[in-house]
This record gives structure tokens, sequence and C-alpha cells, in this order.
């Protein structure tokens, strides 16, 4: 394995040993194979000029830099437009660590020879690539040694990396595929470490949903900030595949005008349930509730329910759905039922016979922590939120939202940097 | 294309206010514990005569936040994040380092600060230093700081008494503005001491960072961007002027009845026109306010550009397993800086001021580096220096080198 550190600034020999200058950068090429191919050095020669070196040229990288031709010989190196110039585009930068799912910087990049040829196999990313580029390393292992502790090396495998800071729209594209596998959480966290303009460009193709997805993961600050860059229309789309709750918390802290703009913009359906929560203070059950929750209508049997639901529009958006409510034709609640117990029942058997009756329920103004201990008490995964006096359901508030007050999620423990 | 941010003129004020702060923030923490310290020593020995220093650091002081400012807007990169993906780890490694010295040097000023308010009403600086450090850090690694934050702030207002006991005593106005037009300089250590902790107290290491991280962290961009430059120099005539009034108040009141301050209690005279007995409690209130402040954020900024610099884990959302160094780090700059005032017969107010001094020795370390980043077009495209930036920048660091220099080579001189 040789490390990039100890070849650039290096001098570069040619074949008679005449000396042509010094080695400033490494080209690695575009490939489908796991390790792309290192194609050509830029050498500083020593008139000041800067030349492209192919890769067929190159006798030997490590531990000397020799040319395989005489100075003469040597034709230009033809730029595809697709090279990483190692050194100034991906040395001392932040990459995504695939494996870690976090956003680091690169402290040293590993090359080996295999196949007649030079290729990129990783990066490094600990303490010990520092060291080495502060010329520290040998002295560290020794230090080390002596206190029987060997140094862990840190190195990511190029294919487990995402380069983010690419040029190259070919690759940029791949670089989002990647990312957008990711748990959303995971991509918020990464969305959030990256500098802006990186972060900017990662977003800008990146599928609506997966976005949108990433975003209700993220700080309020962050969604107004992401949303504020974009035109109307892509903000529009976003907040459509947003869950209602999260697209009217956030429309709510936008400029009125700019969330009027954004309402009329979306689906009807969509911002219609947006609506319809904007009215809600953002610490009661209306606040809080989602408008998507799964339901049937009265007087189903069993196969007919999970007929109805599997067709139903509207549960296809239903993210969990572990309970089924029964509405009747005033859209008042009459019941739930839980998904297993639709699961393990005979077919023909009625829904009203089997679903629970006395269920427990909130009204839209019921304060959060209210509804936190309810959900507590009743052991509940979602509790329906009904409107006052007509019984008719308007949402259902999830666990993970009626607890943000008890226990925030991780990102709201994380603080301005400043203040 | 139609954007989001396209907002009417009532929105655009809203959004003025939320862009404005870090320029007026790093403006106003010239007056804090080693700002007030240099100034009331710098007032009361030399008189008016670093009123012109003062006009010449504003200038100073502008050019290079809104440096640092611009490269934030545009990259929505850390100062840190640039200088090492320009430079490489040796650079880094040495500018984090004169980072560090410099915070932890302005660092302890502020714990100072607090050992000498306390003192100043009668407690115990053994007493008041741990607890007042314990509590920064419960509130700091707990991330619950903003609310004690909002009434520091109120309690640096105390700042503005040095305007109103200006305005009291009714000093020669004729005789101010001659001094602030008049430069003088005298070849001596102390004065040169003095100079350079005026400068090292205005344009700060710090304040470089904090400015740039600020203004990534409020998310501006180019579209923004004037609105930020707005608050930089609106900042810095505010904080400069405040300063001003502070050489004026010494200076009047200290100067002409020859006391050289050497300790707070010096320095609160100077409030004594106003607030009589109560002059004391004028002072601790705003130099407290002003120390403990700085106090929480300093070192956690200091820590955060370290970590990012080297791509450390950093943030107070991991746990200390996760991020070793971002923790230890910063326990480690509060815990020295408490050790040393606690050092028993250590001057306090020297150590204010001279920590200043140091900062202005190792900053032109930091301003060649972005004065370089400013350069760079790859990295600002259009929005790299305009000749008379580079020009003012390469006069201040050569300025700032001569006066260190000067440091140097007077006593052999005044030897022989």
């Amino acid at each position: 394995m040789i490390y990039i550190s100890e070849i650039i600034d290096k001098e570069v020999w040619d074949a008679y040993g005449a000396r042509m200058g010094k080695c400033t950068d490494i080209l690695a090429g575009f490939s489908k194979k796991q390790f792309p191919p290192i194609v050509a050095i830029q050498v500083k020669c020593d008139d000041g000029v800067l030349k492209l070196l192919a890769a067929s040229h190159i006798g030997t990288l490590f531990p000397s830099i020799a040319l395989n031709v005489p100075q003469t010989k040597i034709s230009d190196f033809e730029e595809k437009g697709n090279e990483l110039f190692l050194k100034k585009q991906v040395l001392d930068h932040q990459i995504v660590d695939m494996e870690g799912r976090r956003v680091v910087r690169v402290n040293d990049i590993q090359i080996a020879f295999t196949q007649n040829e030079y290729v990129l196999t990783g990066v490094d990313v600990g303490n010990l690539g520092l060291l080495r580029r502060l010329g520290l390393e040998g002295f560290y292992i020794r230090i080390a040694r002596l206190f029987g502790k060997l140094p862990q090396k840190s190195v990511i495998a190029w294919n487990d990396v995402v380069h983010i800071e690419e040029k190259d729209p070919l690759q940029l594209v791949k670089s989002k595929e990647m990312i957008s596998r990711l748990p959303p959480a995971d991509i918020a966290a990464i969305l959030e470490d990256l500098d802006r303009v990186s972060g900017q460009s990662l977003m800008e193709n990146m599928d609506n949903e997966v976005l949108a997805d990433a975003l209700e993961e993220s700080p309020l600050k962050t969604q107004i900030e992401v949303l504020s860059n974009m035109d109307f229309e892509r903000a529009a789309d976003i907040l459509e595949e947003m869950e209602p709750d999260e697209a009217a918390d956030l429309l709510a802290d936008l400029p009125t005008e700019a969330s009027q703009n954004l309402l009329e913009l979306m689906e009807d359906e969509e911002a219609q349930d947006v609506r319809s929560l904007l009215d809600y203070p953002p610490d009661t059950a209306g606040g809080i509730m989602t408008t998507d929750f799964g339901w049937i209508p009265e007087n189903l049997t069993v196969i007919q329910a999970m007929e109805y639901l599997r067709r139903s529009e509207e549960a296809q958006d239903v993210e969990d759905m572990y309970y089924i409510y029964v509405l009747d034709q005033n859209e008042a609640l009459k019941g739930v039922i839980y998904l297993r117990d639709l699961v393990m029942t005979e077919p023909e058997k009625k829904v009203d016979e089997i679903m629970n009756r006395d269920t427990i329920s909130v009204f839209p103004t019921e304060s959060q922590e209210e509804v936190a201990y309810f959900m507590a008490k009743y052991d509940l995964l979602s509790i329906p939120v009904i409107e006052e006096g007509t019984d008719r359901m308007l949402g259902i508030v999830t666990l993970d939202d009626a607890i943000d007050t008890v226990l925030p999620t991780a990102y709201k423990k994380r603080l301005p940097r400043f203040f | 294309m139609q954007r989001v941010k396209k907002l009417n003129f009532l929105k655009r004020i809203g959004l003025f206010l939320a862009i404005v702060g870090p320029g007026l923030i790093t403006a106003s923490a010239d007056n804090d514990a080693p700002g007030i310290a240099t100034y009331s020593m710098a007032g009361s020995r030399y008189g008016y005569n670093f009123l012109w220093l003062l006009i010449v650091v504003t200038f100073g002081e502008v050019i290079v936040q809104e440096t640092a400012a611009r490269l934030g807007a545009v990259t929505g990169k850390g100062t840190a994040d640039l200088i090492r993906e320009r430079f490489g780890v040796k650079v880094t490694f040495f500018a984090m380092l004169c980072l560090l010295i410099a915070n932890l040097g302005t660092t302890i000023a502020q714990f100072a600060g607090i050992a000498a308010g306390a003192e100043l009403l009668g407690i115990s600086r053994y007493i008041a230093v741990p607890v007042v450090s314990l509590f920064i850090g419960f509130l700091v690694l707990r991330g619950s700081y903003s609310r004690v934050e909002k009434f520091l702030l109120v309690l640096c207002l105390a700042a503005l008494s040095y305007v109103v006991t200006a305005f009291l005593i009714k000093p020669d106005w004729g005789e101010i503005a001659r001094a602030a037009v008049t430069p003088t300089i005298i070849l001596e250590t102390d004065y040169i001491f003095a100079v350079l902790a005026t400068i090292g107290t205005t344009i700060t290491p710090w304040g470089i960072f904090y400015m740039q991280a600020s203004v990534v962290d409020k998310g501006v961009d180019e579209e923004d961007y004037h609105l930020t430059k707005a608050d930089v120099v609106f900042g810095a005539l505010w904080g400069n002027i405040i300063s001003a009034f502070i050489i004026i108040c010494t200076g009047a009141v200290l100067f002409t009845t020859g006391i050289q301050v050497e300790e707070a209690e010096q320095a609160a005279m100077a409030l004594a026109p106003l607030a009589g007995e109560w002059s004391k409690l004028l002072f601790t209130t705003g130099l407290m306010g002003a120390s403990i402040l700085a106090a929480m954020v300093l070192p956690l900024s200091t820590v955060y550009a370290v970590t990012e610099a080297f791509g450390w884990e950093r943030g107070l959302d991991n746990s200390r397993s996760e991020a070793p160094v971002f923790y230890g780090l910063y326990v480690a700059v509060i815990l020295i800086s408490v050790i040393i005032v606690l050092i028993p017969g250590i001057p306090l107010f020297p150590i204010m001021w001279l920590s200043q001094s140091m900062n202005a020795i190792l900053l032109p370390v930091l301003l060649i580096l972005l004065l370089k980043l400013a350069n760079d077009k790859e990295l600002l495209g259009k929005w790299v220096n305009k000749r008379r930036q580079n020009y003012l920048t390469i006069f201040l660091t050569i300025l700032i080198t001569l006066i260190t220099l000067a440091l140097f080579v007077i006593p052999v001189f005044n030897r022989s």
C-alpha cells in the first residue's frame, strides 16, 4: 500500500534519470470497476509549466517516481473531464463514509499496484493519517510499540465512500443514488454536516420523496433553509411528500406570503390536510396529529375490510398502520381494530363484532403532554383525534410525535454552535 | 424562476434582523473583560493618546471581519474547513495551534475578569471561580444556556454607563478630537504592549472564526450578503465607539490624577462621577456579564474549530466516548484557565490585557491565510478580494508585524 502523501511533492525522473520536476497531483479515472485506476499524474516541471503525464508513461510511483520513457518522447495526456484530482479535490476534503454513515475528512489516500496498474483503493480518515502528514507517523508507532499498543488503521475502501464535492455529472448522480439508499435520519445528519454548497448540490437531484423523508428528520431551521433555496414548484412537491403534520409545522414558520403561495401550488388534497392542521397551536393534539391514517367504513366483513384497505388511496400514504379505525358515513369514529386481529380472524366474520368500541381518543385542543400521558397509560402506538360534539375523526397522533416533548429527538439536543 | 425567498419590504426587514447579529456580537465582544481592561489601562496611562489607534483598528476590523463573512457566505464552509482544504495538514496544525494559544489566553483573561469582579464584590476568587466555572460547564454541556445568555447580554449593557459618564464629566472635547486625528507613538515597551493589546482585543483570531461560522450557521448566501456586510460595518462602529468612551472616561478621570490602573478597583473609579460609591457594582456588573458570556462561548467555539479542522467527531449531540477530543479539549481549556487565575498572588488585571497583546502577535499568521483564501478564484469566483481590500489587509499585517518586531528591538536600543 502506498499513500499519496508519500508521492505528492516527490521528484519525477525520466527513463534516463533526468530530473523533470515535482509531482503535484494524481488523477484517478472513472471506471465501473471496484477501484478506479490512476490515469495520470500532474507534474510541475522545473520551468514552472504544469504537465499531465499518462499512467502508461509511469514506471514506478514508489519509493520514487520514475518514468519508463525519456522526457522527449512524452505525449500529452488528454483529459476526458471526469478525472478526479486526488490532491485538489479529495485530500483534506469531506466525504461520506457509507459504512459509518457520517461525514468524515480525508487525511490521506491509499493507492495499490494491481494487475499492471495503480488503482485508488481507499481513504485514510484516522489519526494515523494525520500524523503521517505531519511526518510523525514513525515516531508515533515507535512510542505506541513501547507501550505495547499498535495504533489502529482506519482506512475506508473507496467503494464505501461517496465523494460529494463532485463536479462530474455522471459521478454526482451515482453519489446521490448511494446516499439516497441510507435511512432518512442518516441522510438528515449527513446534510447537516455538509457545507452548504455540497449539501445543495446533493439535494438538487435527489428524489423528492427521499428528501422529504430526510427533512422530516431534520431540525426546523434546516427545513426552512432548504426550502428557502428552492423554487416554489419543487418546494410544494416536497411538502406534498412530507407527513401533513411536519409540513404544517414547516409552513407555519415560513412568512405568510410564502406559505400561502406554497399551499396554492400543492395538490388540493394534500393542501387541504395541511390547511386544517395549520389552525391548531403546535403543542396541541391538533398541531402534532397527522391526517394520514388507515380507516374502513362500518358493516364490512374482515375480508372486505382488507380489500377496502388495499384499494384505498388514503391508506397507501400511511406509514405505520397498526390500528384500523372504523368510521360511519359522517366520518364519526365508531371503533378501532388491530391489524393483527384483522389478519388472524376468519374472513367472513363482521368487523363490527370484533372491533373495540371504547376507543380512547382526544380532542384537537388537548395539550401534547396530556396526549403523551394517555398513550403511555393505555399503551397506545397512536391515538385518534376527534372533533368535539360530532366525533368526526380528524387524524391520529403517533407515539413518536407525542413523546417529542418528553424525550426530544436527537437533533433537538444539538444546539446552535454559537449564540 | 420565482424563489421562496422573494419577499416584500416588511419581510426584508425581518430577514435583516434574522441575519444581523454576528457582526454586532463580535464587535460588542470588543468590550469583554480583556477589552475593558485594555482600554482602562490604556486610557489611564496615556490619556486620549489611543483614540487615533481606535480609528485605525475600526477600519482593520471591518476589513478582516468582512473577508471572513464573505468567505462564509460564498463557500458555506467554516474558516478551519477552508484552511484545511486549501493548505493541508501542516499549515492547519500551525494555524490551529496559534488559534488555540490565542483563545486559551483570552479564556484565561475571561476567568481573570470573573475573579476580579468577584473580589470587587468582596467574594474570594477561590470560591467564585470554581463555582462559576462549574455553572458554565453544566449549562454548556447540557446545552441549555440560551436564556442565561440573554440575561448576560443585558448585563453587558453596563458598558453604556461609560458613555453617560463621559457626558457627565464634560471633558475637553476639542482635545479629544485633536487626539483622535493625531497619531502619537511612544517608543517604549509598555506603550508597544498597550498598542498590541488594543489591536488584539478588537481584531481577534476568534472573531474571524466566529464571524464565518455564524454566517454559515445562519445560512447566509450571496443574495443576503449585503445585509451581513452592513452588520459588520455597523457592529464595528458600535463596538469601537463604546471602546472610545472607555478611553475617554479613564483618560479624563484617572490619567489626569495620575492613577495608572493596576487592578479592577482602580478601573472602576472611572465610573465614579456617574455612580459614586456604586461605581464598583456598576463596573462589576459589566465585567462579570461580559466575562461569563465569553467564557461560555469562547472555549466551545475554539474546540469546534479545532475538531472541525482535523475531522474529529464534535458537537454536543455526541457522547463523551464518541467525541473524546471534543470534550477533552473543552474541559482542558476550562481547567487550565481556572487553575491559572487561582495561582496565589497572580495579578489579574495585567493577565487580562497582556493576553490581548498575544492575540495581536498571533494575528498575522491568520491574516496571511485569510488573504490567500480571499484571493482564490476557484473558491470565490467573482467574490475574490478587490485590490483595495488586499492592500489594506497587507498593510494591517505588516503594521502588526512591525509593531511586534518593535517590541523586541526597543529594549535593545534603550539599553545602549
